[in-house]
Order: C-alpha cells, then structure tokens, then sequence
C-alpha cells in the first residue's frame, strides 16, 4: 500500500465518520421531532402517551403482551390505563414504574409471568424497548446507562435509540392508528371466524416442556424484582399488587409455588390466577392461543380481577 | 468470530494496520495472516484449529508426493490418501450420526433392532469448506493444472485465510496460492470496491436478511397451525433471506481479503434473475456449483459417455451437492429437486434445439427455486411435505402477519434489496467491481447511508445461515 492509497483510506474514514455523523444527527432529530408527535402505535405511540398521563391516573397496569391484552381498563370503574407491552418483561416493567411520582396516590398492578423468572436466558434485554427515550428522559437513561444493554456504537450514532422504530415512527406520524383520546391502552385480541381453525390448533397442541428438577429464580430479573420493592418503600401513597393471569393448560406449578414463596419473603402482595379458568369454568372462546386470552375470556378475568381488587380501588 | 460482531469491527482494522506495516516482506504477511486466521477460527473453538492443522498438513504432504511420483500409480495412491483422509474426517464429523441413525432406521424398518450408534459430535465450523478446498489443490495438481506448493506457511494460508475460512467463497489453489506466494498490493481500485462490498454485504445480512428471518422463523416453527399463503409468504421471504445472507457472507469475505490485496472469484451474480435453473446454478454460489462442475460431474464423465450417463451424473452430482449442504434426507431431496428439473431443462432444449426460455422462464425459474428451499428450511421431510400439501390442496386463507412493524420493516427491505441489485444488474458492472464506479466523497456518502440504514434497521441473529454447512 502506497502513500497514495494510504491517504486516500484516511480521507474516506474521515469523511465517512464526518457525513454518517451529521446524516446520524439529522436523522435523530427528525425522528425525535416526529415521534414526539406520535401517541398511537405499540411501539412509540404507547409509550409517549403513557408518559404523558402517567400521573394524573388513578390507576396503571404494567407488564408483557398478557398484560397488554388481559386487563380490559373499562371494567375496572377507574380512570385506567394499560401499559402492557408486547415482548417486554420486569426490566422494562421497573424502568417505568421508577418514572412515576413517588407520591401520587395510585393503584399499580404489575403482572408477572411466572415462567420468564425462572428462564435462564434472561438478560434484561427487553429494557432495549425504551431506547428511544435514551438520553432524553433522566430515570429511562440511568436504567439503560446501569443495564450495559446499550452498546459504546450508540453514543456515535444516536439513530440507534430508534433501530426498528422508524418505519412504525413516519406510518403512525402521518396517519394515526386510532383516536389516542380514547385509548385506555387495553388491546383486545378478536378471535375472527377465519382465525378460530388456527386457535383451535394451537391449543390442541402439546408444547409442554416438563418440570425442570431444579428452578433457579433468574438473578437479573430478581434484581428488577428488588428495585420495584425499593421503590415501593419509597412510595406510601401508592397500591402495588402482583398478578399472573390465567394460562390455557400450565402442566408446571413447581415454579408457581417457588415464585410465590419469593414473593412472601419480600413482602410483596402476589395473587397467581394461573388456574383460574380450570377452576371456575373455561371455554375455548376465552382464548387466542394457550397463554393469550381473547376479548371475551379478558373480559371474564378482569370482571372476577375487579370483584377481587375491590377492596383495594 | 462472526463478521457482524463488535469483535471483527475491531479485529479487522488491526490485522489490516499490522499486515501493512510488514508491506516489505510479504513472507512476513503470511505469517501475520496465519495467526490472524487461526485467532479468527479460534474464536469460535481452538480445540478445532487441530482439525485444520491436521488436514493443511496431509494436504501440503501429499501435493509434494503426488508431484513427485514417477508413475500413474504411485499419483493415485496419493490421491487416495487425500480424498480418504479428507473425506473421512467430514464423513466422521459431518455425517456419521446421520448414517448410523438411517441405518438403524432401515434395519428396524426390516425387524431388526440396533441399539443407537448416534455419538454426541460437534460439527466443526466450516469443515464442509476447506475440505473441499484442500481436496481440490490434491486433484488439480494430479491432474498437472498447477504444481505443489513449497512453502508451508503459504499453502497452510491458503487453507485458513479468515475472510473465506468458515463459509468461502471456496478457493482455487490456482487462484489463490499464486496471491500467496507473490507481494500484494492495494491500490485505489481495490480499497474502492472492496469497501462498497463489505458495506453492501453488511446491509445485505444484517438488515435484510436477518429481518426477514425474524417471520421466516416464526412461520416454519408452526407450520402446522399456518396456512398455504402465510408458508408461501414464508418461503418466499426465505428464499430472499438464504439468498442475502450467504451473498452478504460472501460480499464481506471478498471485500474483506481485497483489503488485503487478495481478488477472490465471485459466489453469487443475482441468482433470481435467472431464466432457467442451468443459469441459476451459474449464478448460485458458484464456487460451490464450478467445484462440484469440475470435481465430481466432469470426473463422473460428464456428457462425454452418451445421454443417460449425462443424466446419471448430473442427478448424482445434485444430490451430493445436496448431502454436502447437511446430513439431512432434506438436503438431498432439494438436490435431487434440482438434479431433475436440470434434467428436464437439458432434455428440453436439446429436443426444441433452444438455448433458454424467454420472460415465462423468470417465473418458472424462480417456483422450481421456492419448492426445493421448502425442504432445505423444513426441519424434517414430514413438515416440508406438510407445507408443499397446503399449497397443492389449495388450502390458501388470510395472511398472518404477526408483529406487523416487523412485517412491514422485513417487506420494505427486501424491496429495496431487489431494487439495488437489479440497479447493479442492469449497470453490467458487477458488484465485485461497482465501488470503483464512485470518487471517493460519493463513496463515503454512500458507506454514511449504508451505516444509518444499519443503525436503523438492523436485526441481531445468532449466526449466518451457512455456517450450519
């Protein structure tokens, strides 16, 4: 390699680092101008609003797509909203909660899949969900900064925060998804008369896995466990309760019983409505697949979660 | 070392520093590159370096014995030892447990119980590649096309090169081993286009490809609960995700070793823009189909022994091109796929006296392509039959969607990978060369481009496609 070539490597490195830089910014602010402006959507648009509202509601249901699609706000006779997003988990779960005023009074219902707190694959991952609030919101960026989940490459390149996002960012912009007004953040799941062949294989089929002899409770999602504990002590005014919602066929309660154990220790009010339908009656319209229930079985769970919940609302 | 990792974006730069500091003696630099490659294969598992040594060794032993006999005889003894002990160690590694589980299955299927032979073996990464690149330097060198190499550490290079080391292109000694063996250099031209490819390659695996995995996976996984058009949408999507990725691989690997002052041959030349399967094959991962062209169809005989043995050893040469893919029944249906159609193209245009097939053959190219895919993404023959029935009993219905972001990102990717690449087919430059077409401030905006769509849209998966084989 000549000295010619050599110079010629530098100028493109230089001058790639210099457009891809400004490119970078200029992307990351027309996204952050635009998805500011966005209040519907699973990705942004829920978020953003829940950010708004946050703390002037009553009450607010955190957790994963089961909390997203099991609690019909409507029924519980409180002003409500659903923050349940779709592959999230207790990383992103306690990020959020740690954003609310500490004394507001609110009740928080957190819902808990047992499963994922026993998955030792777990890495808290699901905090990456917040990533276009990095740098941009105090309590979201000091998660992130503590998680390690945002890599050295997203302090260059901040059109990152919104790896993923872009397209649902510039659709939801231009035309909204729904009247957000409205939007109580609770998604049904209509099962269609097209859609029923395909429940109904799903719950036929067998994808149990056994019992494990031994369940380790995943280090990382205790230690988000924790933090939510933390800020509870912290917070006198508010009403935290835990709750997993109810599952087509859990062959497995060994994990149940350990997670309710853990709970116990530390002094967390947990309800597991695992076997819920199992014992009161179940009905393959309650569901869309064996760990998702459909309208009308959330409909039926939310009614029997709010008659249960009364004394606390 | 994956080429998408954190890892290589710092490994590259430093092996390329330190590999032109020692500019004057290009001894020194295949040195430096033997390390670099057995740190790079390392990575993954050193105890399989072992593997590597053990075959570069055999390999650079017998070419000097196979040279040096005197008779015909003593050459094919040499050979031999070659293709046994090559062939052996991927026999063993590769394929043991699949015979041994379709022997038991044969013998239970005549009333016969044999208890399980399977063993608990690694697949060791990208043993399918440099075996065949070491078996073709023994061959060609019986075959006097080139003389053995003298320089141990040149031709152990030769084997490891890291940029084509797990997943090719598949080498020629003839092509490479000259390179190895003469100074290098890198001129304006190459840093060019070996840049652009790399980028491009990047863009092609880790935005496109992996994206569409994302539904392929999904689809594949419940089959049985899918319908025809959610499979078909799903296959589709494969068919454009095994494409982008293992061209992607390939565009890194070539750009990567032009860095390096090395040109390797070109693997892929936009396989779907073929009008008949012969012509797909000539633009499929082509360091694969000329090795399999020159080592085993033309070995067989070719088309020199009259019609039905051209047949024969165009179906043989398939369905071992098939088997070499993987130890699946799976892998040699979808070569047996191709073997036929082949066939049926050859006889075809030998009765109509045709050279192709106008526009229509774009179409019928493409359904042959997506059938046989079905069989190399399906775990197993009962689940690609499945999904092939659906669609031939018309079982067609609403589409799944799934995560409709996810969707949407994978579709608009894929749009804009066809458009770019049939920009690039129609500009009759081909890629391997399309950087040099740009002054150096065009390129880094291009590369500037190239980085915001990755930061945007890029999608993490666990592996290439083709380290499987």
């Amino acid at each position: 390699m000549d000295s010619k070539t050599i110079n010629k490597l530098l100028k493109i490195i230089l001058i790639t680092l210099v457009i891809s830089y400004a490119i970078d910014k200029l992307v990351f602010l027309g996204l952050n101008t635009m998805s500011d402006k966005v209040m519907t959507g699973q990705a942004i648009g829920k978020l953003n609003q829940f950010l708004t509202i946050k703390d002037s509601t009553d009450f607010l249901v955190f957790g994963n797509s089961r909390a997203n699609h099991h609690f019909d706000m409507d029924l519980f006779n409180t002003k409500g909203y659903n923050m349940g997003v779709d592959g999230t988990g207790i990383a992103y779960t306690s990020t959020l909660v740690s954003t609310l005023k500490k004394d507001k009074p609110q009740l928080i219902l957190i819902h808990i899949d047992t499963k994922n707190f026993f998955d030792k694959s777990y890495d808290g991952s699901d905090i990456r969900g917040l990533k276009t609030k990095f740098n941009r919101d105090e309590n979201i960026t000091k998660a992130l900064n503590k998680s390690n989940q945002i890599s050295a490459i997203q302090n260059f390149y901040y059109s990152m925060n919104y790896n993923g996002n872009a397209i649902s960012i510039l659709k939801n912009y231009f035309k909204p998804s729904y009247d957000y007004r409205s939007y109580n953040g609770y998604n049904p799941i209509i099962i269609n008369e097209s859609q029923k062949p395909m429940r109904d294989a799903l719950l036929l089929k067998d994808n149990s896995v056994g019992c494990e002899e031994d369940f380790e409770i995943n280090p990382i999602a205790l230690e988000y466990l924790k933090s939510i504990k933390t800020y509870i002590e912290n917070s006198e005014n508010k009403t935290f309760i835990f709750v997993t919602s109810p599952i087509y066929d859990d062959s497995c309660s060994k994990d149940n019983n350990l997670f309710k154990g853990i709970m116990k220790d530390l002094n967390l009010n947990y309800s597991d409505y695992t076997n819920l339908f199992k014992e009161i009656g179940n009905d393959k319209s309650y569901w869309k697949d064996k760990t998702h229930l459909s309208d009308i079985g959330a409909k039926q769970f939310s009614k029997f979660l709010q008659k249960e919940l009364k004394t606390q609302m | 070392m994956l080429f998408n990792s954190i890892e290589y974006l710092i490994f590259l730069p430093i092996v390329f520093v330190l590999y032109w500091l020692f500019k004057s003696s290009y001894k020194n630099q295949n040195v430096l590159l033997l390390i670099a490659s057995y740190v790079f294969y390392g990575w993954w598992d050193y105890r399989f370096l072992s593997l590597i040594i053990f075959s570069s060794f055999l390999d650079y032993y017998v070419g000097q014995k196979i040279e040096a006999a005197q008779i015909k005889k003593n050459k094919q003894r040499w050979l031999l030892v070659s293709l046994c002990s090559n062939l052996g160690l991927l026999g063993v590694f590769k394929y043991y447990n699949f015979f041994a589980d379709s022997f038991a299955s044969t013998m239970s299927s005549i009333g016969w119980q044999v208890n399980d032979l399977t063993l608990n073996i690694i697949l060791p990464v990208g043993i399918s590649f440099y075996t065949f690149q070491t078996l073709s330097y023994s061959i060609d060198i019986y075959r006097e096309k080139i003389k053995s190499c003298n320089d141990i550490v040149a031709f152990f290079t030769f084997v490891s090169l890291f940029p084509q080391l797990v997943a090719g292109p598949i080498e020629r000694a003839s092509n490479l081993i000259p390179q190895i063996e003469s100074k290098r250099s890198l001129n304006i031209n190459l840093l060019k286009t070996g840049i652009f490819q790399i980028f491009i390659g990047l863009f092609r695996k880790v935005a496109i490809a992996d994206n569409l995995g994302v539904y392929v996976d999904s689809a594949y996984a419940n089959y049985d609960i899918h319908n025809g058009t959610t499979l078909l949408v799903a296959t589709v999507f494969y068919a454009f995700q095994i494409y982008f990725d293992f061209s992607g691989y390939s565009d890194i690997a070539i750009g990567s070793a032009k860095l390096f002052g090395f040109n390797f041959n070109r693997n892929f030349n936009f396989p779907y823009f073929s009008r008949t399967l012969t012509e797909f094959w000539r633009r499929w991962h082509m360091s694969l189909s000329f090795w399999l062209r020159d080592y085993l169809y033309i070995s067989l005989g070719g088309n020199r022994k009259g019609i039905v043995i051209t047949y024969r050893n165009l179906m043989l040469t398939m369905l071992l091109g098939g088997l070499w893919h993987g130890s699946s029944w799976n892998f040699v249906i979808w070569g047996g796929i191709h073997g036929l159609f082949l066939s049926i193209e050859k006889y075809t245009f030998s009765a109509l006296k045709i050279k192709t097939f106008n526009g229509f053959g774009y179409i019928y190219t493409f359904i042959v392509v997506l059938i046989a895919w079905v069989f190399f993404r399906a775990v197993d023959f009962d689940t690609a039959w499945s999904i092939i029935s659906k669609w031939f009993t018309l079982d067609f219905g609403s589409l799944f969607i799934g995560d409709s972001n996810a969707f949407v990102n994978a579709s608009l990717l894929m749009l804009l990978g066809l458009l770019i690449d049939l920009r690039i087919f129609r500009s009759n430059t081909p890629l391997e060369e399309y950087g040099s077409k740009f002054n150096i401030v065009r390129l880094s905006f291009i590369v500037s481009v190239i980085i915001i769509m990755l930061c945007l849209f890029y999608s993490t998966a666990e592996n290439f496609i083709y380290f499987q084989f």
